[in-house]
Formats: C-alpha cells, sequence, structure tokens
C-alpha cells in the first residue's frame, strides 16, 4: 500500500477543489471539511487505486492545475485518471454534508405493503394491456 | 493422487443448474458430489448495505472475472470479443451478482427457423417445458403477476409483483397511452417472506449480492436442500478435465484443490453445470485419443455459436426526484412491445425491455455514463439535474448463433492453477445492430412520452456479458448438435450438460429461469431412465 502523506493530500485537494468547486447550493471538496478522512477510508475500501492516484498527482501541474489537464492525463495515463476522478468522487460523495444536500440517503432499507398492487390493479392501470389481448406468437398456429 | 468413493452423479459447478440437479437428484436418492471452484457466498461480505458499495463494485465486486482477479476466478481472454463475458464462481454462481429478473422464454422463442427462416428450431418448444417452468417458480419464489398477455396462460406466481416505484407507475401510464405492452416484471426477488428467507428490502443492490437474502440463489434456495438430502459439496475444487474409459463413457474428473493438490472423483454420470464458457473449456480440456477435438465434439460444435445478447441501457432524466437510486435491480416493469418479428423491419427477431434504478452518485458522475466533460461547476449541475431523477430501461436483444463466435483454450493465459484460460472470439452481428438500433429509439421514445426530459442512451455495452449461451448445443442430429433433447451428450453416453451451453437459440430474455427449468428437466429425465443408463463398469 502507497501512503499518502499531508504533501500529497495537499495536492490532491487542490485539484480536487477544481474538479469539484464551490457553488451556492454545494460545498468545495475543501469546504466539506472532513475530505481528507473521508479519502482515507476509500483508500482503506481500494487500496488498489492507490498507485493510480500517486501517479495522477505526479503528473499534474500542481499551482496552475486546470480542468484541461485531466483531458490529457486520460490520453497519457487512463489508469492514473480513473484512480483519481473515482476517489475524488467517491471522497467526496460520502461525505455526510454532501449526501445530504443531494437528498441521498444511502443505499437504505425500504419498507412496503406487497399487496399494495391491488390497488393499482383495481384502478385499471393494467386494464388497457390486457383489453389489447394476447400478443404472444403461436408457433403451432403460425407454422401451419 | 488420491482416488474416493465412485459415486452416482458428479457435477461440476455448484451455480443454478447445477443447484437444481443436486438437489433433484439427491432427494430421488442418488449419490451426488458437486465440485465448485468458489466457495459460499458470506452475505457478512456483502457491500450493499456499506458507505463503499459504489466502490466495491468497481472491483472485487465488479462483474467481470477479469477485474474482480479472485483467486476463485479464472480469466478469460476477452481481446477478440466485443463483449466481456460477466460470471461468478461461487456455491450460487452467477446468480450472486445477477439482476434476478425471472423471465420465460416465448413459444416463438422455440421456433426462429421456423417462424422466421433463421438459426434453428429447439427439439423441444415452450409447451413441454411449461410445466419445469411453473415448478421452478415455486422452488425458487418469483414474486410478479399472472395474465401477462406476452405469454400463454400459467399458474399464478408464489408471491405478489414487487412495487412498481415511481418510475415504474410513470412509465406504465406512458405504454397506455401508447398503446404499447408493459407488465409488472416478475422477479427471482422474493415480496414477502418465503420458504425461510426475508422479503426485498428496495436497496438496489441486487447485483452485488443480496445481503438480505431475499434475492433467489441456489446456495439460498437448493443447496441446503441438497445437502439435507445427502448431496456433498466441495468447494475450492476446481476440475482440470473430466475422464473417460475405454468404451468412452465418462469415469468421473480430475480436480486440483487450491493448494495443487490433484484428486479423482469418480461416478457413475457426470453433469456438467459451469455455464457455456467454462462448460465448454473442459470439454476442450479434456481431449485425449478416443475424442482427439475436444470430450463431445464430434459435432465440432463445443465452443462454437456463442451468444451473449447485446444490451444497452436507455436512461430518462425528469424533471422530479423518483428516488431512482431505490427498488429491486431485477426490474420493475417489463415491455414485450417490440420482441416478435416484424417484416416491416430491417431485421429479424427483438428484444426485451426491463425498467431499473439508476444507482447511486458514483453511477452518475463517472465516465461510463457521464463522459469525461463532468469536472467543474457543471458537476453539480449534472448531479443537479440528474440524480435519483433517472429510471432505466435495460434492453438485451436477441443474439443469434453464429458459428465464428466461438471459445478455444488460449495458448499462454492460464488460471491460478495452471489450467488454461477460454479466450473468447466474438463480433456483434449486423442483425442486432440493426435491433439494438431500432429498439434505443422507441425506448427514447417511451421515456420522452414518460415525461423525461432529456434521454441519454449506451448501446452495445462491452461489460454486458451477463448471458452466456450455446457453447454445447442441444438437437436430435448428433452431427449438428452436442447434446440431445435431454441434453445428454451425443458421444458420451453418461455425460450431461445443464447450463446455458445447450441453448439452440438464444431467445432476447434473461436466460436463468428457462437453464433451471432446463436442469429440472434433465434431472427428473435422469431419474426416470436410470435403469437405462449406461455407466462404467
Amino acid at each position: 500500500m502507497i501512503e499518502l502523506d499531508q504533501r500529497l493530500i495537499s495536492q490532491l485537494t487542490s485539484i480536487a477543489d477544481v474538479m469539484l468547486p464551490e457553488t451556492p447550493q454545494m460545498p468545495s471538496v475543501s469546504g466539506t471539511g472532513s475530505f481528507e478522512a473521508s479519502l482515507l477510508k476509500v483508500l482503506d475500501s481500494r487500496p488498489d487505486l492507490a498507485k493510480g492516484l500517486k501517479t495522477a498527482i505526479d503528473l499534474l501541474p500542481k499551482e496552475t492545475f486546470q480542468l484541461s489537464d485531466l483531458d490529457e492525463l486520460l490520453t497519457k495515463d487512463p489508469e492514473a485518471y480513473t484512480a483519481l476522478t473515482t476517489i475524488v468522487a467517491a471522497s467526496y460523495y460520502q461525505v455526510k454534508e454532501v449526501k445530504v444536500r443531494i437528498g441521498y440517503p444511502g443505499q437504505v432499507p425500504k419498507t412496503y405493503d406487497p399487496y399494495a398492487y391491488v390497488e393499482w390493479v383495481q384502478e385499471g392501470l393494467l386494464d388497457p394491456v390486457v383489453e389489447r389481448g394476447q400478443i404472444w406468437k403461436d408457433p403451432r398456429e403460425e407454422v401451419k | 493422487m488420491a482416488r474416493e468413493e465412485n459415486i452416482d452423479v458428479l457435477i461440476i459447478g455448484a451455480g443454478a443448474s447445477g443447484g437444481v440437479a443436486a438437489r433433484h437428484l439427491a432427494e430421488k436418492g442418488f449419490s451426488v458430489v458437486c465440485l465448485e471452484q468458489g466457495e459460499w457466498p458470506d452475505r457478512n461480505d456483502f457491500r450493499g448495505a456499506e458507505d463503499d458499495w459504489e466502490l466495491a463494485i468497481r472491483k472485487d465486486w465488479a462483474l467481470s472475472p477479469n477485474i474482480r482477479k479472485l483467486d476463485s476466478d479464472y480469466p478469460v481472454n476477452a481481446e477478440k470479443s466485443d463483449i466481456d463475458p460477466l460470471m461468478f464462481n461461487a456455491v450460487g454462481g452467477s446468480m450472486v451478482i445477477y439482476a434476478g429478473t425471472w423471465p420465460r422464454m416465448l413459444p416463438s422463442d422455440f421456433r426462429v427457423k421456423s417462424l422466421d427462416g433463421v438459426a434453428e428450431d429447439w427439439p423441444i418448444d415452450y409447451f413441454e417445458l411449461a410445466p419445469y417452468y411453473d415448478q421452478i417458480d415455486l422452488e425458487i419464489g418469483v414474486s410478479g403477476l399472472a395474465g401477462d398477455p406476452a405469454y400463454p396462460a400459467h399458474p399464478d406466481y408464489p408471491l405478489p409483483p414487487l412495487p412498481l416505484g415511481k418510475a415504474g407507475r410513470k412509465v406504465a401510464q406512458a405504454h397506455n397511452d401508447l398503446g404499447w405492452h408493459w407488465w409488472p416484471e416478475p422477479n427471482a426477488i422474493l415480496s414477502a417472506p418465503y420458504d425461510g428467507r426475508n422479503p426485498c428490502v428496495q436497496r438496489g443492490v441486487c447485483t452485488s449480492g443480496c445481503g438480505e437474502g431475499a434475492k433467489a440463489s441456489t446456495d439460498l434456495t437448493h443447496w441446503p436442500k441438497a445437502i439435507g438430502a445427502g448431496a456433498k459439496l466441495i468447494t475450492s475444487a476446481r476440475v482440470r478435465k473430466i475422464t473417460v474409459n475405454d468404451q468412452g463413457l465418462a469415469t468421473g474428473a480430475v480436480w486440483v484443490d487450491p493448494e495443487g493438490r490433484e484428486f479423482h472423483q469418480s461416478a457413475k454420470v457426470v453433469i456438467l453445470a459451469a455455464n457455456a464458457i467454462g462448460t465448454a473449456r473442459l470439454l476442450l480440456l479434456s481431449k485425449n485419443s478416443m475424442f482427439p477435438n475436444g470430450l463431445a465434439n464430434s459435432s465440432g460444435l463445443v465452443g462454437k455459436r456463442l451468444m451473449m445478447h447485446p444490451f444497452a441501457v436507455v436512461t430518462g432524466w425528469f424533471d422530479e426526484s423518483l428516488e431512482g437510486w431505490q427498488g429491486q435491480f431485477g426490474a420493475s416493469i417489463t415491455s414485450y412491445q417490440f420482441y416478435e418479428t416484424n417484416p416491416q423491419h430491417d431485421f429479424v427477431r427483438g428484444a426485451k425491455w426491463a425498467l431499473s434504478p439508476v444507482g447511486g452518485p458514483l453511477n452518475h458522475v463517472l465516465p461510463m455514463r457521464a463522459g469525461t466533460e463532468v469536472w467543474g461547476e457543471q458537476h453539480h449541475e449534472l448531479m443537479n439535474r440528474t440524480f435519483g431523477k433517472g429510471a432505466t430501461w435495460a434492453i438485451f436483444g436477441e443474439d443469434l448463433p453464429e458459428e465464428s463466435n466461438y471459445i478455444e483454450l488460449d495458448e499462454s493465459l492460464s488460471d491460478s492453477s495452471g489450467i488454461p484460460s477460454p479466450k473468447v472470439h466474438y463480433k456483434i452481428s449486423q442483425n442486432s445492430k440493426r435491433l439494438m438500433g431500432f429498439q434505443v429509439e422507441r425506448a427514447e421514445e417511451s421515456l420522452r412520452a414518460a415525461g423525461a426530459s432529456d434521454v441519454t442512451t449506451a448501446n452495445l455495452l462491452r461489460y454486458s456479458g451477463w448471458h452466456l449461451m450455446g457453447t454445447a448445443k442441444m438437437g436430435d442430429d448428433p452431427a449438428k448438435s452436442v447434446v440431445n433433447r435431454f441434453q445428454r451428450s451425443h458421444d458420451v453416453e453418461n455425460l450431461y450438460i445443464v447450463d446455458g451451453s445447450v441453448f439452440v437459440t438464444s431467445s432476447g430474455v434473461n436466460p436463468t429461469a428457462t437453464i433451471t427449468a432446463l436442469a429440472l428437466r434433465t434431472a427428473d429425465n435422469i431419474v426416470k431412465s436410470r435403469s437405462l443408463q449406461a455407466v462404467p463398469s
């Protein structure tokens, strides 16, 4: 596993702030206040991406990074591009505040009434389909 | 090499068809051993309820063995294929990661030569298989609603249909307005408690393992019963070849464990249930002086006629939230409006549509769906416009068989046991391209009629080879098929194949209901004909 030191994390945060900047509705990456903690969780889940992430940080300009540099990275090293974009997006969308802002509770369980279908059947939602009748081809008749 | 007791039936592969065959043969008193190269799925390892779910499905829970690279996987050389085959090696097999939609094939699917003048007819028809579909629906625990006019009448499913969800209702109404077919999708996912299993909780993570155990896979539905009836299941057991005697009968199989130790399991009957790539690979690996082109291959068709279903996703983006990350995946509704051949079209056959959730945030912003222009301020605009507001038609088109689509053994690539890997040669046909182009246009029409303000399309996706079929075709003529109508090898009288290899044509529907119904029918026939079965002395 490749260790990300503070210098690399700081460089990554600068890049990520350009990729996901602040808007009136959404915080930037650094504006979330917990990007680093989230990043470490993501790398713990996907250690296989660490090498590509480090390569991406090494290849991208540090002070003058702009979005067009991502196109160049994609051409030069697709694996590094995938690692960078996956890690930045995953780290951002695991931050609780970000999930709240986009209205995403996670893949949570949901209860439902399995017999609620009776209601829409009785409402007649399927009636037009049934009224049009059989649409399957019966080969026993078709090939006579 | 250790040698084990001689048993009645050896099954290779503990997935969909292997599980069904094992249960039914064991329950009828056969001594059964199954060799499975994977392990029992541990539901504690499933990531669907965890924050890192969307990361996990891109690596350890990826659908492709070439991405997962688990010890239980074997690499598949797909450099010469337009589609990457997807599979999972474990007890339960690829059912652990399938969507769980459970359609039957249609009557016309068995008669495409007679009806449309293409490919070949099956030696059996829908009506012969129907009682087995009925039985397997009960064993699996299917949720659905009978009465679909796209099918002949059949008994009601054991459980009520899963929720339509906001998207399903919206699109269903649109199809009513268009005069198009739709129906609640039958799913092998429980809508209510059944057979000791819990119902679906709508997490929408079906294709990375169902933590609730609501989605059927044979590790839940069949193996506990098979083992209870005396079947023995050996995991981490990778089969290297099927052995035969001087009379040309199968005598068992050589397998290796993860430490490289080699064993031989003897059996009176051998059943292959290793999917259409794994089974063809094993038959080719089992060549010998009596079978120089591979076992059961006097027709030359082993490995040939691979079908994988061309696939497209068409997503409608609506102005309001549909909670598009939630719901069975699986599908809520299905449509067979454009399934049958229409002489007005420039292609034959058609496709089945299934309406599915769209996934979590990463699925919206990473390049597969969103392209590369999604960073900067437009990223947040994209998320605001799309997240939770999508509904996807997943479209499988019928894939007609061609001998130029085939599997061979790779000359250099091998699995962790040193066994040669399969190499896949597969090109999407012109008929498939025209068929899918038409279907995509109609699906866009469907979603716009439902009120979508934008529609995006990804057609002929590479990572879409869920449905592996056709590499050991069923037929009555030994010169033109590998197995007979009861899935017994024409060449080796005590060798059966029960996975999707035997499909004559692919239909346009998800194949697992048909694979399991056929496996049940074959097991039933083995029981009925046991006194006539040729076995090695």
